[in-house]
């Protein structure tokens, strides 16, 4: 299918969303900010839970609010993605399956993003994703010269330097949010932190 | 700072590069006086340890304990831990298969070769061994939160309902327990199911008002009863009650919360709208 194009912004917070809770599996959605048709930008992700992922209020709850938040600020719920707790393992599991599905109703190169635990160390040359699409009425593995992830290097490093800064402690997820309604899952202050270092060169947002 | 290390131990905190911290600096320069304390210190800083990767300090923890109580099956079961967290699973299961041999009845061994399944991603094998356990030796295991997180795991909703209905009669206070529940009933769905859940998150809020989830529970399994074709129009009036009275809590707290703080304005505002755009396809 088409192409996917994921920003610094999105993978930098994944990344942290995973490091925050190592324990836990962890979810979150993929937004994208351009227009749909042609190839996929995620340009920015939410956090959603690091607890009781298969249970549905809170899911159903954290999908109502991003779905408005989307509409006050012209983003688009294009994917889905989750890191198991279980390092060894980047399957998808059923409820990873069915919120994909939520997602592709409404979005039809909707992606679903695994994180590969194993991958996750620092100087590790391959981005620790797994990508799936829907295919023929299931979720295929997505052909990984079809995924594009720009800077790549310069990604690792601003990842890097939140570690080193502990900006990584910024990252509200949407639990976090409902534990101390006072935190914004929309982690304006990371993003502004975020954009501050990706550099100006790079064009791509 | 013994202070500290018991009060994380009590309250089951697992914040491991803090207890990494404190802990063993208290073992370096404080030894010789922290009296008997010092073997729990060894064993809650060894776990802690082996969370944050540093065997070396685990492992001179478990000498200590390993001199002190030679024979001991709670230190041999600490010894399987090391070996788990070295990801050397035959070896660790080999030693908490001894422990079981000598004694059949050892929770903590049989939790660890469970967690051990898990940590191998088998989880339907990690919850055929626990149903096992559970047919001899079940009112040591339902009341266990290890329990409900498996259950949570393999998405065994019945499971799950079943173990926080025990754990919810020996911990009746537990507000956690009542919301869980709630979220429970509420996943497995059914008009039967949201009604329950919504008494449920009620109860959750009984016991604490502040209970965010449960209050949002309230609000989503009132409105989902009230729009069911299947109920009477006094239990539609009800639930619009509930769900109006939920609404209205949600908006205060989000009113409070989001007073002089620009940073929360987004996620005030998406849950604003968001309650409207309930109300509407309520009414």
């Amino acid at each position: 299918m088409g192409e996917v194009e994921l920003s610094c912004l999105a993978y930098a917070k994944m990344y942290l969303h995973a490091s925050q809770f190592p324990r836990c599996s962890v979810n979150g959605l993929l937004l994208s900010s351009s227009a749909a048709g042609g190839a996929v930008c995620i340009t920015d992700c939410v956090p959603l839970l690091h607890t009781h992922l298969s249970l549905a209020p809170i899911t159903q709850l954290a999908l109502t609010q991003v779905d408005v938040w989307c509409s006050q600020t012209q983003q688009r719920i294009v994917g889905y993605y989750q890191a198991n707790a279980c390092a060894s393992d980047s399957s998808p599991t059923p409820c990873a399956l069915k919120i994909a599905e939520k997602i592709f109703e409404q979005c039809n190169n909707a992606v679903l993003l695994m994180i590969d635990g194993e991958k996750m160390f620092p100087g590790c040359r391959v981005p620790p994703i797994v990508m799936y699409e829907r295919k023929d009425a299931r979720w295929a593995l997505k052909d990984k010269h079809t995924i594009m992830l720009r800077q790549w290097e310069e990604t690792c490093s601003i990842v890097n330097q939140l570690f080193s800064s502990g900006d990584q402690a910024l990252l509200v997820d949407f639990d976090s949010h409902l534990d101390d309604i006072t935190k914004d899952w929309t982690n304006q202050k990371l993003n502004a932190k975020i954009m501050e270092l990706v550099s100006p060169a790079n064009g791509n947002v | 700072m013994r202070d500290k290390l018991r009060k994380w131990r009590e309250e089951n905190f697992r914040n491991s590069e803090q207890i990494v911290d404190v802990g063993e600096e208290l073992i370096n320069e404080h030894a010789s006086k922290l009296g008997d304390d010092i073997w729990i210190i060894y064993e809650q800083v060894m776990i802690a340890a082996l969370d944050c990767s540093r065997d070396d300090l685990a492992w001179s923890c478990l000498q200590e304990l390993k001199r002190q109580f030679p024979d001991s099956h709670r230190v041999k079961r600490l010894a399987g831990m090391r070996l788990e967290a070295l990801e050397r699973y035959e070896d660790a299961n080999k030693l908490y298969d001894s422990i079981l041999q000598d004694d059949p009845t050892n929770t903590a061994a049989r939790k660890r070769k469970i967690s051990i399944l898990r940590a191998q991603g088998k989880s339907s094998e990690a919850i055929r061994e626990l149903n096992e356990y559970l047919e001899h030796y079940w009112e040591c295991f339902l009341c266990s939160p290890f329990f409900l997180s498996l259950s949570f795991h393999s998405h065994s909703y019945a499971k799950a309902a079943f173990c926080l209905e025990e754990l919810m009669m020996t911990n009746p206070h537990n507000h956690l327990y009542c919301e869980q529940y709630g979220e429970v009933k509420y996943t497995q769905g059914g008009l039967e199911n949201l009604e329950l859940a919504r008494k449920y998150f009620a109860q959750a809020l009984k016991l604490n008002n502040r209970n965010m989830r449960a209050l949002f529970g309230l609000y989503m399994s009132a409105s989902h009863v009230a729009a069911s074709p299947k109920v009477s129009a006094k239990v539609k009036k009800d639930n619009v009650k509930y769900a109006a009275w939920a609404a209205s809590q949600i908006s205060r707290a989000y009113q409070m919360a989001g007073r002089g703080k620009k940073e929360n304005k987004c996620s005030v505002k998406a849950v604003e709208e968001m309650l409207e755009s309930m109300q509407i396809t309520m009414s």
